[in-house]
């Protein structure tokens, strides 16, 4: 019955004028930020941090907000054009977005990532509004114990995303998991391959990193292999006709669309994962759900919808333990945070009956913001694939430059900025070798979250093992995890079977 | 001209004192040694616009985060101590070194203590496992099942505190570490882990919020802002007398009277209403000292830290 009232007062919140006009200023530099490499909405809202003084906490948070969600809208735009992700949860989306691109149909995949993004943002919401207080209970029961179990759980899922040889991918897996062993051990405080230097003891910046290993290294690779004229016919005679979705890739998208939106929402309800994870997760689901998986990695209109349907969904719900528990999930989340502290406003389960104008407000605002993100974008499409037009003499100097910014600005350190050379140095070597790097990223982000949960579950279960399994929670994660393993060992052995069984046949 | 010029400019470099009286003539950098949003970058940019409008200069923040707040710290004794870049830093100044080895400065000489911004006592705080009200059921309670301090990481200063009342209190407990203040009492929240101990800006949102309760202060009395909460003290609990803090810092060798120019503005800062208003709603009080105090202050819980990281056994080299 409040309900209704409580929307009223959100939408009368919400629109404003004033906060209609902040709403698009922060939709409009997130999506820009977004398009941008390297420059995260990390780096965004903290240049824009000292605002808040000065404005309505509702209408400073509604910008905030706009920006942080509008990054992922406009992350997956480079990812598909350049094969560069503009965010570190838009990589897996150059998995299938670029391939799409190269076919001549980026409009296609950039008008079904709106849609998508618009699907999962919206998604999002409703979950944000209707189940709050219920998840943020839920959220709570996770502990250690829940929390490295799933992340296995989601590990062994997401192994899935390897392309080519299997080996490789377990490799580039492992390796993810030893260069995030990098820094001060969580639990004893002894310095791991840090070298003696401060830099490293908070480890390496997966920014740095992904911007390394996907930004750098294409553009060293095109430097080599594209010459100034080498834009895509197709870019050139973009017209308003080819952004149209064929009525097939609208069928194949739905269903992903709504699979993702949950997986999203879910990862994103929870403090410390968020929508990179989402987005692997989503991704090796589908192509596990797939009919046609080997399609995968070739542009397939699924691989390109899942991730930005996912990291929207879990951009929006990330906002749940935030209002909801006063709990940052991210250092974005912290700094939405500080934006209430700012003004006297602590976030907790009293937010909704405390401050219903500034929660409604702000929850109402998403909708205006997902709207405004979907109108801003459709249009622009036409505009990004012009992109692909500018001289790769201009635009690959100026990616490198929006990368360098990007690393420098998150704590002023020119050693990040470093960082991102030698890992772009390094993508491009596993380039040659045909070492994916996807499954490197997947283990870099996974690897101590692992290992984090599962040292304290540790601790907290006096070193006894079975006290994972025991837990209800983590206990199912492990049981879908064994079955999920178990099912891949068998299936892989069936088609290896079959093959020798098509060869012996020939 | 020229040559009254340099002269001049010779004087003010012998003196010292005019370099103090002409300060500040540019742009001041106030480093912060966390990422944003959190109550210490807060109280650091509300300080630092106080002291922009008292000065006339633009005084800008720069959060330089990394390794327990050391790489800000690093940073700043590398600078030239003109008075130009300064740093805001927690208690974790003097928690941070016990347990780091290699850094790459001389936590006592390569940085000079200013003034305390603000200080309140440490609170330590219960989740939704533990069942006692009062400190004296939590000691029993914890003799039947031993307890679990959650921190905000090794070596900040929730982890300090946490091992000193363990020891002085003899609670039998284990301590399991966290990324973060937020992280370790939402496991609280969720009865994965018990206690957590803070100062009063991170821990009574969630006191006031109903999501964890407040345990004990860890003092001899009671404090001002909080008088329902037991302290240690009354507890007969002994050996307690640290508190949290907000502190100013510059790079080492800074001039004397710099340093009590610097010392008397930061004062004159934090006495305004408006910050009045900051200290109040972050539940702590204005710090009261002379630049002399608090680097004697800082000194000595440095040396305590050493000597508990020694007796804990928590340095694990």
């Amino acid at each position: 019955m409040d309900m209704f009232s409580n929307i009223a007062l959100g939408l009368e919140t919400a629109l404003t004028p004033i906060n209609v006009l902040y709403c698009f200023i922060g939709v409009f530099l997130g999506t820009f930020i977004g398009v941008l490499p390297g420059i995260g909405a990390l780096a965004a809202i903290s240049m824009l941090f000292p605002i808040t003084y000065h404005l309505e906490p509702t209408t400073a948070l509604i910008m905030l907000a706009g920006i942080y969600y509008g990054t992922a809208y406009g992350g997956s735009t480079a990812s598909i054009l350049l094969n560069i992700p503009g965010t570190s949860s838009s990589v897996v989306t150059c998995l299938d977005g670029y391939p799409m691109a190269q076919q001549g149909r980026a409009g296609v995949a950039l008008a079904m990532t709106a849609l998508g993004s618009f699907f999962g943002g919206v998604f999002g919401i409703l979950v944000l509004s209707l189940f709050s207080p219920l998840i943020s209970g839920y959220a709570l029961s996770f502990g250690p114990a829940e929390y490295f179990t799933l992340m296995v759980l989601g590990l062994i899922a997401a192994s899935a995303i390897t392309e080519g040889s299997a080996a490789k991918g377990l490799a580039m897996v492992v390796l993810g998991i030893l260069l995030a062993t990098v820094g001060m051990d969580p639990q004893s405080g002894t310095p791991r391959f840090t070298f003696g230097t401060l830099d490293l003891m908070d480890g390496l910046g997966l920014s740095a990193l992904a911007m390394g290993l996907f930004g750098i290294s294409e553009v060293i690779s095109s430097i080599r292999t594209k010459n100034d004229e080498a834009a895509p016919a197709s870019a050139r005679s973009v017209t308003m006709r080819s952004l149209i979705p064929s009525r097939d890739d609208i069928r194949r998208s739905w269903m992903p669309m709504l699979r993702s939106s949950t997986i999203g929402s879910f990862f994103g309800a929870l403090p410390g994962t968020g929508p990179s994870i989402a987005s692997f997760v989503s991704y090796a689901v589908e192509k596990r759900v797939s009919k046609t998986p080997q399609r995968f990695g070739k542009g397939a209109v699924e691989g390109v919808v899942a991730p930005e349907t996912a990291n929207n969904a879990a951009d929006q719900t990330a906002f749940i333990p935030t209002l909801s528990l006063g709990i940052p999930g991210s250092a974005t989340m912290a700094l939405m945070i500080g934006a209430m502290m700012v003004h006297g406003i602590h976030p907790g389960p009293k937010m909704m009956t405390d401050q219903p104008t500034l929660f409604w407000g702000l929850v109402m605002s998403f909708w205006v913001g997902n709207v405004l993100l979907i109108i801003l974008n459709l249009p622009l499409i036409g505009l990004w694939v012009r992109l692909l037009t500018v001289p790769y003499h201009l635009l690959f100097p100026a990616i490198v430059m929006f990368i360098a910014i990007g690393a420098y600005s998150v704590r002023y350190s020119a050693f990040d900025v470093l960082t991102v050379a030698g890992f772009g140095a390094l993508g491009y070597v596993m380039r040659i070798f045909a070492f994916p790097a996807a499954p490197l990223l997947l283990g870099f982000v996974l690897g101590p979250l692992i290992e984090q949960h599962f040292r304290r579950a540790m601790v907290l279960a006096r070193g006894d093992l079975m006290a994972i399994v025991e837990r209800p929670i983590s206990g199912v994660f492990v049981v879908i995890s064994v079955l999920l393993l178990g099912w891949s060992l068998w299936s892989t052995f069936r088609e290896a079977g079959k093959r020798k069984l098509l060869e012996s046949e020939n | 001209m020229k040559i009254f010029a340099a002269a001049a400019l010779a004087f003010a470099a012998a003196t010292g004192t005019v370099v103090a009286q002409d300060f500040p003539n540019k742009p001041v950098t106030i480093i912060i040694p966390y990422s944003g949003g959190g109550s210490t970058d807060l109280m650091a940019r509300s300080l630092a616009t106080e002291l922009q409008e008292m000065w006339g200069q633009p005084v800008v923040v720069e959060n330089r985060a990394g390794a327990g707040s050391m790489i800000g710290t690093a940073y700043l004794s590398q600078q030239q101590p003109d008075g130009y870049t300064l740093l805001v830093n927690t208690a974790a100044h003097s928690t941070a070194p016990a347990v780091q080895k290699d850094l790459p400065f001389d936590p006592k000489n390569d940085i000079t203590p200013i003034g305390m911004v603000a200080t309140s006592p440490y609170v330590a705080v219960s989740g939704a496992n533990v069942k006692s009200e009062g400190f004296d059921q939590f000691v029993a309670e914890a003799k039947e099942r031993p307890m679990f301090f959650a921190t905000a990481g090794v070596g900040s200063s929730s982890h300090f505190s946490a091992e000193l009342l363990i020891q002085q209190a003899g609670i039998p407990a284990d301590v399991v570490h966290y990324s973060g203040g937020g992280e370790a009492q939402v496991n609280l929240m969720g009865g994965h882990a018990d206690v957590y101990i803070s100062t009063t800006a991170s821990v009574m949102p969630y006191v006031n919020n109903g999501q964890v309760k407040a345990l004990v202060v860890l003092a001899p009395e009671r404090f001002e802002l909080l008088p329902d909460v037991q302290s240690s003290g009354e507890n007969g609990v002994e050996g307690i007398e640290i508190d949290g803090w907000l502190g100013l810092f510059g790079p080492g060798g800074m001039d004397p009277a710099l340093v009590e120019k610097l010392n008397a503005d930061m004062n004159k800062a934090i006495s305004t209403d408006r910050f009045k208003k900051v200290l109040e709603e972050n539940f702590v009080v204005a710090g009261k000292t002379t630049a002399a105090e608090f680097k004697e202050q800082v000194e000595k819980e440095m040396d305590l830290w050493v000597g508990l990281a020694k007796e804990r056994n928590i340095v694990a080299q």
